[in-house]
């Protein structure tokens, strides 16, 4: 099994390690203000991150898309000439820009970071926040639309000579660009849990990724997924703690003074999102070691994976009998999280 | 200029041509880090503010050269260029205020509208010339009022439209909430974008008698002008005069850097072709007929360190403010620029203030 980790928000790591499990979740929910230094580039906190990331034997850093933080193209550029082993998921949207554009910038990164970087389409989660980027697509359409995206960029990836497409959303005519990709081509995770998005991983991805839910339940999805070639990665965050009580604790703590506490409600236009504001408080423990109760906040991704390194570890091999190959995780702070993971939980997952 | 990937390396002018540099099995599609870094320091040394990095489907993306390279220095300045239609503006912005943050404001645009039609249609652009500049006017704007503006932007033009839009990421810059733009092009269409939308206006260098006109037309209107042109430095004209001659390639490069020039929708380069067929020599110092194997960029002051510096200063009167420059080879032509004109140049500027200051009191 492959572990990545999310990217820290810029300004969130704590250089001098001093950061509560709390105080580090509210940098997190008061990132989206435009008075968080998050809107910034942080490359000190980054690279701080990513040296303990690599130490901990984590593969890549997926960095986040959104209006609210810098660029993750750019970000990966810059942290790639700090850092000599990690690699780099970008998570973008298509309808931003030409897949010509995409994949000579894509090309570029790849030449300056030695081929450390793939990347995450994603079909984009708010109405409003795509309207202000120019694109007015439907949820649907934003699919068909990232369908022939990727079908350019692959035809890129797969040519030598010219591409020529003609679509209803893209058109290309004798396209060449020099600047190749170091290495065969990037890896393409398709994230979403709409039928849309598990048909676009399908057709033009290499890995499926959505968020952590019970092994149970994911078992006929990633079989199905599996069977056609791809990968399928989980996304989810970690609390682990000595003993279980202690894990609880800290998850408790992680709970919004205000109960109607929400960041997610832009997110108007996302199937994913749609399933977590939907989930009622019976069903907060899928599995005695797997928590939702933050998901009705702050949205799928902060669903959590809580216990003592042996009962996560468990967990993983749990998944990995079903059939998921990667995971990208996070934690609170990251830091901390990250140097726990490697240092205690990644060794029992492969001693079993 | 900043050489292309792979020319710092380069010892004759011969490999640098554009015929040579748009070759699949060129250098110049691969990042070049250690070149680059060499060239920037030296540039950084020789007094050199900024270089200009070049956007064409041959090279790599310029916005991650600039971050890449401006990692590894911290004087030097990047004039990125792009061409508009490539992206959404909203999503230019963010890359452009994200490399800033990373590079401490290191960075300004060339706006390039396209130069070839072949090249911009495999970029998904089916635009004509004329149609690529009136939708760079509404990208440009859209670009300004996010740099402008705090709260959200909203715009509704024939090519962009844009509903709350809001890029959270800030311009970075210790002096400038954003870029320094610049327009480039010779069309009457370029110089209406430039006045409209540009911090300074960029074309090919010709004889200041020409040039006097527009440059003041910009002046006028608060756009600085940038010269972009190469040097050929020798202690004497004669030397100057044949290290131009060594310069030229082999026919069969011309025949092809000909068709490249003759096939281009732009304005700019078809008047350096009739510069370099028509006239050739422009001046005692300035020669056109490199052109047909360089590319129109190729218009080059030719002289000793104090025919240089004369030149330069009498752009300087008629009101240029900045200046683009390369040389062949890339790094040492910038070396003897930096060594033996620019402190001539900056000597005759001290003498041009002190005598602008005596005729005011």
């Amino acid at each position: 099994m492959k572990f990545h980790w999310m990217l820290p928000k810029g300004g969130e790591v704590a250089l001098d390690g001093r950061q509560t499990a709390r105080e580090a979740a509210r940098y997190r929910i008061e990132s989206m203000q435009s008075t968080s230094p998050a809107v910034r580039p942080d490359i000190v906190g980054w690279t701080h991150f990513a040296r303990h990331a690599e130490a901990a034997g984590i593969d890549s850093v997926l960095i986040s898309f959104s209006r609210y933080e810098p660029d993750p193209f750019v970000v990966a550029c810059a942290l790639g000439q700090a850092v000599s082993k990690l690699e780099f998921i970008i998570a973008y949207r298509s309808g931003l820009m030409q897949p010509t554009t995409f994949v000579q910038q894509m090309n570029t990164v790849s030449a300056l970071v030695q081929g450390r970087v793939s990347f995450n389409i994603v079909a984009g989660s708010s109405s409003e926040e795509q309207r202000g980027y120019g694109d007015y697509l439907s949820h649907d359409e934003r699919y068909a639309r990232a369908e022939e995206f990727l079908a350019v960029c692959n035809a890129f990836w797969r040519a030598n000579g010219e591409v020529n497409y003609e679509g209803k959303y893209y058109r290309v005519e004798q396209a060449k660009l020099a600047t190749p990709f170091i290495g065969t081509a990037p890896e393409i995770y398709v994230s979403g849990h709409s039928e849309q998005s598990e048909r676009l991983a399908l057709s033009q991805g290499s890995c499926w990724l959505r968020v952590a839910e019970s092994p149970a339940k994911l078992k006929p999805v990633v079989a199905r997924t599996r069977e056609s070639g791809l990968g399928v990665c989980l996304r989810c965050c970690l609390l682990c703690r000595p003993t279980r009580e202690e894990a609880l604790k800290a998850a408790e703590s992680l709970l919004p003074e205000d109960a109607r506490e929400s960041t997610t409600t832009l997110k108007d236009d996302s199937q994913m999102y749609r399933e977590g504001g939907e989930l009622k408080s019976d069903s907060y423990w899928p599995e005695p070691w797997l928590w939702t109760g933050l998901v009705p906040h702050y949205g799928p991704v902060w669903t959590g994976l809580i216990g003592t390194p042996q009962e996560l570890a468990t967990a993983f091999r749990e998944y990995e009998r079903i059939g998921v190959t990667e995971f990208i995780l996070s934690g609170w702070p990251e830091v901390e999280t990250v140097d726990v993971f490697g240092r205690e939980i990644l060794p029992l997952i492969n001693q079993s | 200029m900043m050489p292309k990937g792979g020319e710092v390396g380069m010892k004759t002018a011969q490999e640098t041509s554009r015929v040579a540099t748009t070759k699949a099995s060129s250098p110049a599609a691969l990042p070049d880090m250690e070149g680059w870094v060499e060239f920037a320091r030296c540039a950084e040394e020789a007094g050199i503010e900024g270089v200009l990095l070049s956007f064409s489907r041959y090279e790599p993306d310029t916005i991650f050269v600039a971050c890449a390279v401006g990692q590894a220095t911290t004087k030097l300045k990047f004039i990125v260029a792009y061409r508009l239609g490539l992206m959404q503006p909203p999503t230019f912005v963010q890359q452009i205020n994200t490399l800033s943050g990373l590079i401490g404001g290191r960075v300004s645009l060339n706006i390039v509208a396209g130069s070839s039609a072949v090249e911009q249609r495999g970029y998904g652009d089916f635009l004509d010339h004329d149609e690529r500049y009136a939708r760079a006017e509404e990208f440009l704007s859209v670009c300004h009022s996010f740099w402008a503006n705090n709260g959200e932007v909203n715009f509704s033009g024939k090519y962009c439209r844009i509903e709350k839009g809001k890029i959270f990421t800030p311009f970075q810059s210790a002096d400038r909430s954003e870029p320094e733009i610049y327009v480039s092009g010779h069309s009457e269409q370029a110089q209406h974008l430039a006045l409209a939308q540009a911090s300074c206006y960029l074309r090919l260098i010709d004889t200041p008698e020409k040039l006097r006109p527009v440059v003041k037309k910009f002046r006028d209107n608060g756009v600085e002008v940038c010269l972009r042109l190469c040097v050929i430095c020798r202690p004497t004209m004669d030397e100057a005069v044949s290290a131009m001659r060594a310069l030229l390639p082999p026919e069969e490069i011309e025949k092809q850097e000909r068709k490249i020039l003759a096939s281009s929708d732009s304005q700019t380069l078809k008047d350096a072709l009739l510069a370099a067929d028509q006239v050739g020599w422009m001046n005692r110092n300035l020669y056109a007929g490199l052109v047909p194997f360089y590319g129109s960029s190729a218009i080059a002051l030719i002289g000793t360190p104090r025919d240089l510096a004369q030149a330069f200063m009498e752009y300087k009167e008629i009101g240029v403010t900045q200046f683009i420059i390369a040389g062949w080879p890339k790094l040492e032509e910038m070396m003897i620029f930096g060594r033996e004109v620019l402190p001539l140049v900056r000597e005759a500027e001290q003498e041009f203030h002190a005598k602008a200051q005596r005729k005011n009191h």
